[in-house]
């Protein structure tokens, strides 16, 4: 009697070591798959938000980290504040040229769908534009020389990516139009 | 850094003012003219434009590659970088004079009153 007892604890035992080796990696598994989840959600969710933004939004935050990159990076406030005024006159820029591009846009359309429209309309139209874009050229070379005339080539270096993200950002939005 | 300046610059000019959307209206063309030996000429013509606009995008293309490779080197040398330009302001007027014979090709194919039709959306 006593030996079945002992026996019957022995299998109790063994049955629970048994049960317990098959539940903890089991466990375990579960443990690891919840965690993947919650980390494939996060990761969907934070694309998600990211890429939910419009390109004028993206944008607008691409420049806002410009910004806070420069206030890190640049430790005397004069020149910091002349780096901030230059992307800030930079963003200006952009929305001017957007407006512009809109509107160059919906001019080439009207001059084309009158049948009437003269080939010298249409070259009158050619040269504003080609003079816009001289002018353009030689602002955005005068504003590049400006910027780094301000800042060191370590400081440039420092603020390359977020500047070329924030760039990158303007012309995703410009494509948009 | 200048380089996607310049991007916005070329992305800003040339490229939004150009008549290249015109080559985009074949299934308007298709659905407006009857099918006879204007409409085949007027498709023609608008395939000529995109073929025209694609070199021009080449070009452009072009033009961004050679300014990165001078704008790399340690040296710019500006009479190059000038070149450069020089070179895609020829570009851009001679795609525009191009275009413009197109269009004028094209309104030998086709009517007013399909023209307004084909371009009305506009």
């Amino acid at each position: 009697m006593a030996s079945e007892q002992n026996r019957n604890d022995s299998n109790n035992q063994s049955n629970c070591a048994d049960y317990g080796r098959q539940r903890m990696p089991r466990s375990s598994g579960r443990w690891k798959c919840s965690l993947l989840l919650a980390v494939i959600i996060s990761f969907i969710a934070g694309c998600a938000g990211k890429y939910n933004l419009s390109p004028a939004d993206a944008e607008e935050q691409a420049f806002e980290d410009l910004r806070s990159e420069i206030r890190e990076v640049i430790d005397e406030p004069a020149r910091e504040k002349e780096a901030i005024a230059m992307v800030d006159a930079l963003v200006d820029d952009l929305d001017n040229l957007r407006q512009k591009i809109s509107a160059r846009r919906e001019r080439v359309k009207q001059l084309n769908a009158d049948y009437d429209t003269t080939r010298a309309e249409f070259e009158a139209f050619y040269d504003q534009v080609d003079s816009d874009i001289r002018s353009n050229k030689r602002r955005v070379s005068e504003k590049q020389r400006a910027l780094f005339a301000a800042i060191t080539s370590d400081e440039r270096s420092a603020i390359a990516k977020t500047h070329t993200k924030a760039l990158d950002a303007a012309i995703r939005h410009i494509e948009t139009i | 850094m200048l380089i996607a300046l310049f991007t916005i610059l070329l992305l800003g000019g040339g490229s939004t003012a150009t008549l290249a959307y015109i080559a985009d209206t074949q299934d308007n063309v298709k659905i407006v003219m009857v099918k006879d030996e204007r409409r085949k000429d007027a498709l023609s013509t608008l395939k000529a434009m995109k073929k025209r606009t694609n070199a021009r995008n080449k070009q452009v293309r072009r033009s961004m590659k050679d300014l990165r490779k001078e704008l790399g080197q340690d040296n710019v040398d500006s009479a190059d970088i000038d070149a450069i330009w020089d070179a895609y302001f020829a570009e851009i007027d001679q795609y525009d004079h191009d275009m413009l014979d197109l269009r004028w090709e094209l309104k030998g194919h086709i009517n007013r009153e399909e023209w307004q039709e084909i371009f009305s959306g506009d």
